[in-house]
């Protein structure tokens, strides 16, 4: 088991891969990561050495926000958006997506699993199963 | 994609020249403008803009940090009542 930069446990896989596992880090960083370090990208984690290790998590610290930090710069530009009253801050703020998409069906992904609301019918009258609705 | 580094910020000409205007006369009154994708320059900042949001007239006030948004993203042009509201409001009165 390998650690990089806290808490980050990938193993058994491509380096190239394994370093995905943290925030920060995408397909395109990860090549970068490794060229930069002069370690072959194809080779499993389990064999890098330890100064291997250390090589890679300085270049990706000199280089690259990740994790922890990452998280806290984007929650503070979305806190910023909110608090001067940007429709975007709203947007955040109520869940729903930012950049102009339609919200009529689809958007799940902000909006998440469906919710259901049904008719409010008047107190006192049970509503009916709908197996009963059509007779 | 982004505007053009060359033309710089886009800014209503009119606006320009109103907001001019009351820097130079050191007016407080709210600057009434229907140029919401306008953006916002240093200019600006201090200033109270009473921006149109499609019926009536919205008075935002510009603070340092606005600056490089454009105005109508303050300014929201539609309202939201939640939904089932006329159910809940029906339930409510009988």
């Amino acid at each position: 088991m390998a650690r990089i930069i806290g808490v980050e446990i990938p193993d058994g896989k491509k380096s190239k891969i394994a370093l995905r596992y943290l925030y920060g880090i995408g397909p395109a960083r990860a090549l970068f990561v490794l060229n930069s370090a002069g370690i072959d990208p194809e080779k499993k984690v389990k064999d890098l050495t330890g100064e291997e290790l250390s090589k890679i998590a300085s270049t990706i610290q000199a280089n690259f926000k990740v994790e922890g930090p990452l998280k806290q710069e984007i929650s503070t530009n979305i806190r910023e958006l909110t608090s001067i009253g940007t429709y975007r801050g709203y947007r955040h703020k109520v869940g729903l997506p930012v950049r102009g998409q339609r919200t009529s069906c689809n958007a799940r992904t902000r909006k998440g699993p469906r919710k259901t609301v049904g008719v409010l019918r008047k107190k006192g009258k049970e509503r009916k199963p709908i197996s009963d609705k059509k007779e | 994609m982004g505007r053009s580094v060359k033309k710089g910020p886009f800014v209503d000409v009119r606006l320009i020249e109103k907001i001019e205007k009351a820097k130079k006369e050191n007016s407080r009154k709210p600057i009434k403008t229907w140029s919401r994708s306008s953006t916002i320059t240093p200019d600006f900042v201090g200033l109270t803009l009473s921006v149109h949001n499609g019926k009536t007239f919205v008075n935002i006030y510009i603070t340092e940090n606005m600056v490089g948004y454009k105005i109508g993203e303050f300014v929201h042009t539609r309202t939201f009542r939640a939904h089932g509201a006329h159910t809940d409001k029906a339930a409510t009165t009988t």
